[in-house]
């Protein structure tokens, strides 16, 4: 198929040519491979004497690629003395010209480049925190047209969205729920019962999971379910210029589809919520039963009298909130995803971290503001 | 309206547009878009031909300048009254941008739907005349875009934006992606709705075919602004290096043969 590339150098003791080349074979990628490093170290050799004084004869290269071409052009430089084909000429002639283009230059590094980085960090975030900022008051302006026109509300996408986000996450969150019920028990119980408190753990796992657990839960859930799902939506509109369609019919993208998704959420999550509370108090009542002998009676006759119902009605209120939180800011990264994969995977990441965030941050303003309550 | 007997469908006058930082795509740009007429935009590569089109359709916001769709400017405070200009026109994007949740039958009533008004036998009747009017099949109405071929989705994408009998038709390449075949069939298509239903059409192309069978003026954005706009003889006998290169003999012949 092919012969391997060969060098034969011959040395003469006096002239004005010292070093006659002759180089055959093939000089392609393929050829080039079993004598790589035998070949490169001698055409290294031959760069260490002046070009002029070296007579290259090429005639017996049969195949020449551009492999071939870049290796022999670095040999042959500014040589006069060059016996070739034209063909072989216009590639070496080529390679060397390709040789001698600068490569793209490194730039040094910039010793500011972290205060810079910083700095654009909270230009960034000071932009997202102005266009979500619009567009809560663009949705808020909806809502109102729309509570005057209710005929025109997309009460499909509505119900549709209460359906994906809260019927079907149920499993997975009551499931969690449960699980995280019995954790929470059996550490709680296995401290009570040092000290002889055991019917504590219905007041501390009660107005736990009402109050705190249940809400977060449901909630981080739903950022990573529901979130990622209208990021990666919205997203791929864009894409496929979906987005851009609806808005040259001159139909409201806030109205059409952000509104539905942040009301279907509000709505789903506080059921979702409910749910999850019954799981996990459901755990409770399990290992309370099993490590603290209290029966399940006992423990239902006491938990309305450890729990005040303001908790639960607390808890309720704080996953309409974060149902909304989760799903605005999966709409603000979704509309905001370019029309390039990259922008895609990168937006929805983004999108569920910034919404649990949101959700801790709002969950740490709720216990401030609601401290002396329940 | 009371700006329907306006001559001018679309004005974009002073217009600035920029993309990136600050890179200059169009400066002191002027189009004016005539009522009925087929106007078609020209330009090489990077000439900022989509991104008009984008400023056009309010997409975009000009850096400077106005521009007006039925004497409508996109940034009217009054988004009622841009919605109803958006309604006057239809647009055709160059991937169909059909809704791919949606079936081929939804995705043409769903102007109508969201503009209200119409009880759903109407809208069914509406449809199915549509798509009878792009030579589609109503039996296919079951379909998802997904389902549907290049030239499918061209047809389909058109019906929709007629659906609500646009004065004002933007196509985006209506020909790229279609064999010769289809694009014969695609331009005698919009050719023969534009003589039942009166529309204005502008639309960005490469290919010369739609150019010669349809095109009442075209204009060549070229250097930033709009070096031409005239009808294909005049602007063919400016010495405009892009003009005498895109008209040249070569893709006449092509045109010809195609």
């Amino acid at each position: 198929m092919f012969e391997e590339a060969a060098l034969e150098i011959e040395i003469a003791a006096h002239g004005p040519v010292r070093t006659r080349v002759r180089a055959s074979g093939s000089w392609t990628f393929e050829g080039l491979k079993t004598r790589r490093n035998d070949l490169a170290r001698r055409l290294a050799e031959l760069e260490r004497e002046p070009p002029e004084r070296i007579a290259w004869d090429l005639t017996g290269i049969a195949q020449l690629d551009d492999s071939g071409a870049v290796w022999l052009a670095r040999a042959l430089r500014s040589a006069q003395r060059v016996e070739a084909s034209p063909r072989l000429r216009i590639l070496l002639n080529q390679a060397g010209e390709a040789l001698q283009l600068p490569g793209a230059k490194r730039r040094p590094p910039d010793p500011l480049s972290i205060p810079v980085q910083i700095g654009e960090m909270a230009l960034e975030f000071g932009r997202h925190l102005r266009d979500a900022a619009i567009r809560l008051g663009l949705i808020a302006i909806r809502a109102a047209e729309l509570l005057r026109r209710p005929r025109d509300f997309p009460f499909r996408e509505l119900s549709a969205g209460v359906f994906r986000s809260g019927v079907t996450a149920l499993p997975v969150t009551m499931l969690v729920g449960f699980l995280v019920g019995i954790v929470l028990t059996y550490l709680s119980a296995l401290q009570l019962k040092r000290y002889g408190a055991d019917l504590l753990v219905i007041n501390i796992v009660g107005v736990g999971v009402v109050r705190e657990l249940g809400p977060m839960l449901a909630s981080i859930i739903a950022a990573g379910r529901s979130g990622s799902a209208i990021t990666a939506q919205l997203g791929v509109m864009r894409v496929t210029e979906e987005i851009e369609a609806l808005s040259v019919m001159g139909i409201s993208i806030n109205a059409r589809l952000v509104l539905p998704k942040v009301i279907s959420l509000a709505i789903a999550l506080p059921l979702v919520t409910f749910c999850t509370d019954l799981a996990a108090l459901g755990g409770a009542l399990l290992v309370s039963k099993i490590t603290l002998g209290i029966s399940p009676g006992a423990f239902l006759e006491a938990l309305p009298r450890a729990v005040e119902v303001v908790n639960f009605w607390i808890g309720i209120g704080k996953s309409a909130v974060f149902g909304f939180a989760v799903a605005f800011v999966a709409c603000h990264f979704g509309l905001r995803v370019l029309p390039n994969t990259e922008s895609l995977a990168s937006g929805v990441t983004r999108s569920v971290v910034a919404a649990i965030t949101t959700v801790i941050v709002l969950d740490a303003a709720f216990a401030i503001l609601l401290r002396n309550v329940g | 309206m009371s700006d329907s007997g306006d001559a001018q469908v679309i004005e974009i006058e002073g217009l600035l547009n920029t993309v990136g930082a600050g890179h200059v795509l169009h400066r002191d740009l002027a189009l004016k878009v005539r009522r009925d007429e087929v106007l078609a935009l020209v330009g090489g590569s990077g000439s900022g031909k989509s991104q008009l089109l984008r400023v056009m359709l309010g997409l975009k916001q000009p850096q400077a300048g106005t521009v007006r769709v039925f004497g409508v400017s996109w940034s009217d405070p009054k988004w009622k009254r841009v919605r109803d200009a958006r309604r006057r026109m239809g647009m055709l994007f160059q991937n169909g941008a059909l809704y791919s949740a949606l079936s081929v039958y939804e995705n043409v009533a769903f102007p109508l739907r969201e503009r209200g008004g119409l009880p759903e036998d109407e809208i069914r009747a509406i449809v199915h005349s549509k798509l009878a009017q792009v030579e589609l099949d109503p039996s296919r109405g079951a379909l998802l875009p997904a389902n549907l071929s290049g030239g499918m989705v061209k047809r389909v994408a058109l019906a929709r934006a007629l659906a609500l009998s646009p004065e004002l038709l933007i196509l985006d390449e209506p020909t790229a992606g279609l064999d010769p075949d289809r694009t014969t069939r695609f331009v005698q298509l919009i050719k023969r709705l534009r003589e039942e239903q009166r529309f204005a059409v502008v639309m960005v192309t490469h290919d010369l075919h739609p150019l010669y069978e349809l095109t009442d003026r075209v204009a060549v954005l070229a250097e930033q602004h709009i070096i031409a706009c005239d009808t294909i003889p005049a602007v063919r006998r400016m010495g405009h290096p892009f003009i005498q290169n895109f008209f040249g003999p070569e893709r006449r012949r092509a045109a010809d043969a195609g």
